[in-house]
């Protein structure tokens, strides 16, 4: 993959204050291990997610020590 | 045509509904519920509580989803009796539902603290999604609290009496939180956490009973010591009572849950059990075991469903089971079965860090980590494999584990 495609593909993790009705809200408990360490490595290091993690969808909100918004990067 | 019959929609009972249906396309399937709503979220439900999430994100299923499935779903429907004989289901309503095979998934109750006034306006507890509305509407005009369990149930009413500026007392009968799979070390940095958010732990103490004003609203706690605490909310989460009342006379195995065997079998014929409710063969520990986490619950559905319709000992349970604590400004992991072992390890690194190992038979069997999430994968990696590690606790105690470092066992390569 070239990098410009891989950043393109690649998300953050947001922290949001609040979530609203509508939006799709997961905790960290519902993540396999590989993806708990993919946030968990992201949030600890400010680290955008890898285009080949698939354990996360765009826009979902992981609640881990604060909410967290899956961004595209 | 095969009809399977479920008892109780958590994620359990709804993984093996699932599964099922796509196991056996032609099946009849009924899945029965005494509670008035479908499967929600039930991690998510302290977030609620604590005034942080809407009710929305919270419920999974629809009842669409089951009409889509073409599952039948029976709400507000108690249970009262099997008859494995006849292979019936009694219900409330007065009526007899058959069954090929039977899936008992209906977790469990919070147990009532035997003191006076434990049932007193405004002591609280904490299962399912209709307490979590109560606890956040009752929570957001309390000021005084009190909180009773020192595990990870209980801690859930603290991170509650934080979120929502509740001044609370955590009256804990040892001389620390989780003390079965804490040590000092540990558990002090989970004191910290909890005062930090204005909750203060109290050791050597509990309830000896709850006080009421002329309302029958409580007003106190007072602890074994004769300590007074005032306070206008209280949590109550001593453990779980399994709900098995209704499987009275059906002869199953029972030993503080249901007993199954790793295909998650109960010793009757054609009868299965799955979810927090079971004490299932873990393959992994060698023994008997419990596990309350979501994930261990889903998979339990999933592979009683799996073996229900193959009719046969398809797939045996194996799994890892994570539970976090995602309230304080730093993360807490259990994983396996951090309480139970025959030797540990242990090491702390910073005031927020420290982590935990437990051992059995030289294998690692679970542990605990706060603050530092980083080796979870691993730890858990090995525990899979079986691996005998317990002699290199060094290797794992690094902060920074690296798996190469591990000398392979002989026979283990």
């Amino acid at each position: 993959m070239a990098a410009s495609e891989y950043h393109r593909r690649s998300r953050h993790l947001e922290r949001v204050e609040s979530v609203t009705a509508d939006e799709t809200v997961r905790h960290v408990d519902q993540l396999d291990s590989d993806t708990l360490e993919t946030v968990y490595e992201a949030v600890e290091n400010d680290r955008p997610i890898p285009a080949t993690e698939f354990g996360l969808e765009e826009g979902e909100i992981i609640v881990f020590t604060d909410y967290y918004r899956v961004n595209r990067a | 045509m095969t009809h399977y019959v479920i008892i109780g929609d958590g994620i359990s009972g709804s993984s093996a509904a699932e599964t099922l249906r796509e196991e056996d396309p032609d099946a009849k399937i009924t899945v029965i519920t005494d509670e008035g709503e479908p499967l929600y979220n039930r991690i998510l439900i302290k977030e609620h509580a604590k005034g942080k999430l809407p009710e929305a994100p919270i419920s999974i299923h629809e009842e669409e989803w089951y009409e889509d499935r073409d599952i039948e779903l029976s709400l507000n429907t108690h249970v009262t009796g099997v008859d494995p004989d006849a292979k019936l289901v009694h219900t409330h309503e007065g009526a007899d539902i058959e069954y090929d095979k039977l899936l008992v998934a209906t977790g469990g109750t919070p147990t009532q603290l035997p003191v006076d006034n434990s049932d007193a306006d405004g002591v609280h507890h904490f299962w399912t999604f209709e307490d979590a509305r109560g606890i956040r509407e009752h929570a957001e005009r309390a000021d005084k609290g009190v909180i009773v369990g020192a595990g990870l149930l209980g801690i859930d009413f603290a991170a509650v009496c934080g979120a929502q500026g509740i001044e609370a007392d955590f009256l804990m009968r040892g001389d620390r939180w989780w003390r079965y799979a804490l040590s000092a070390d540990g558990a002090e940095i989970m004191h910290d956490g909890m005062r930090e958010v204005g909750v203060d732990p109290v050791f050597d103490s509990g309830v000896d009973r709850f006080e009421t004003d002329d309302d029958g609203h409580i007003n106190a706690a007072v602890d074994p010591n004769g300590e007074r605490y005032e306070c206008d909310f209280a949590g109550v989460a001593i453990g779980l009572t399994f709900n098995t009342e209704f499987l009275r006379g059906a002869g199953l195995e029972e030993n503080n849950g249901i007993v199954v065997d790793e295909y998650m079998q109960t010793n009757v014929d054609d009868i299965y059990a799955a979810g927090d409710i079971t004490r299932f063969y873990d393959v992994l520990l060698g023994e008997q075991a419990q596990n309350g986490s979501w994930g261990s619950a889903k998979e339990q559905g999933r592979v009683a469903a799996v073996n229900m319709a193959a009719d046969d000992t398809e797939e045996e349970f194996q799994w890892v089971s994570s539970y976090s604590i995602t309230h304080f400004d730093f993360p807490f992991l259990s994983f396996g079965h951090p309480t139970l072992g025959d030797e540990h390890a242990e090491r702390r690194y910073s005031d927020t860090e420290w982590r935990r190992i437990a051992f059995k038979d030289g294998k690692i069997v679970g542990g605990v980590l706060i603050g530092d999430l980083s080796p979870q994968s691993k730890f858990k990696q090995l525990m899979r494999e079986q691996r005998v590690v317990s002699d290199q606790a060094d290797v794992l105690l690094e902060q920074q584990v690296d798996l190469d470092e591990l000398a392979p066992t002989q026979g283990q390569e």
